[in-house]
């Protein structure tokens, strides 16, 4: 394989993976949100609206790791490390909001 | 913060609408125009309006990308090289927060977009394909097929410090303005780095996703991202990002350039309007 198909074979990929991930905040909000608006607050308007915000912001970092791990296994590393300063400067933010 | 009543809920959806159609049609994910609506017109302080409007932006920005992958429009490797630049820009947001006022800030920002919209307005007859499919889009050029063009078009990334510059400080703006930046990145991509106007969107849209994850992540861990208010706005975005997608593949490249160039102009306006309140 090519790296030209390569990379829209990872390009598919990563269509899937936010796909996936928007999907499920997406449910997990617009179900979040009727309940706010028929049920008021509640422990179960609660987790299904962080759970649909947490998905949302996971998204993007879950596509930065897998394209990491794709262009490892390729070893292509000029990409690999590219992706992975993104991704050690997205776990920095992780670490800021925690303090 | 105003409760999150049904009329609000439907503004701020359709106000995701919006966004979610010119992530698709321009790359752009709308938070230049988020955070004022929820900050000035509907009462939200600063930083939950800047934090609903990073959600939006993510929400834009894996839809848009989702529904475009597989098109090759994308370009993921210039993508990858610029995110690089984009997250240290948001990681180090403070720098820019501590050098400059926010109106200060405002003002700057209103000129680099006059700026950028005159780039975009210079070259809006010129287009960045070559239509030899046969030539080699260098290691971070690319080729698409194109219906405007009626087949394969190819182009080459020209400048590259230009684009790396424009996302840092589109990282660096993002949470503390509450954008993407996608408003500094299409027009540095495509009037100064060679990027044809259909792919260019399509990887500013792709990279503001993350931009704006770190700001993002920050403002959730402090408790300024209510969680209910974000919620209409990213489901606005799934309608708007679906309608754009159809829509972007029949408007011409020129219009989509006019109708940045307009939105650069009134990001601009609005940038001098708050900077003088």
């Amino acid at each position: 394989m090519n790296e030209r198909s390569a990379d829209s074979a990872l390009e598919v990929t990563l269509g899937r993976v936010l796909r996936a991930g928007v999907r499920f905040s997406t449910v997990a909000l617009a179900a979040g949100l009727a309940s706010a608006l028929a049920l008021g607050a509640g422990r179960v308007t609660t987790v299904l609206l962080v759970a649909g915000v947490l998905t949302l912001i996971a998204t993007p970092v879950a596509r930065v790791l897998i394209s990491s791990i794709a262009y490892i296994r390729r070893h292509d590393w000029t990409f690999a490390v590219l992706t992975l300063i993104v991704l050690a400067e997205l776990v920095a933010s992780i670490v800021v909001a925690m303090r | 913060m105003p409760t999150v009543s049904l009329a609000l809920a439907t503004i701020i959806f359709l106000s995701g609408t919006a966004a979610g159609g010119f992530g698709a049609l321009l790359g752009l994910g709308g938070g230049v125009f988020f955070v004022p609506l929820l900050h000035l017109a509907l009462g939200f302080p600063l930083r939950t309006a800047a934090a609903v409007s990073l959600t939006t932006v993510i929400a834009t920005s894996s839809s848009v990308s989702a529904g475009r992958a597989g098109e090759q429009l994308i370009n993921l490797r210039l993508g990858m090289v610029l995110e690089v630049a984009t997250v240290a820009g948001s990681l180090l947001g403070g720098l820019t927060a501590h050098l400059f006022s926010e109106t200060t800030l405002q003002r700057l920002f209103g000129v680099v977009t006059v700026v950028a919209a005159l780039a975009v307005l210079a070259r809006v007859n010129r287009r960045n394909v070559l239509r030899d499919s046969t030539l080699d889009p260098g290691l971070l050029g690319g080729r698409f097929d194109e219906d405007e063009s009626g087949g394969t078009v190819v182009y080459r990334v020209k400048r590259l410090p230009i684009g790396l510059l424009a996302s840092f400080v589109a990282g660096n703006v993002s949470s503390l303005l509450g954008i993407g930046g996608g408003v500094l990145k299409v027009p540095a991509l495509n009037a100064w780095c060679g990027i044809p106007m259909r792919a260019a969107a399509a990887t500013s849209a792709f990279m503001i996703g993350v931009t704006a994850t770190g700001g993002a992540i920050i403002y959730f861990g402090r408790g300024d991202l209510p969680p209910l208010a974000a919620a209409p706005a990213v489901l606005g975005v799934q309608l708007g990002s679906a309608i754009g997608i159809r829509l972007a593949d029949r408007v011409p490249a020129k219009w989509l350039k006019i109708l940045l160039v307009a939105v650069l102009l009134s990001v601009a306006a609005s940038m001098f309007v708050r900077s003088t309140r």
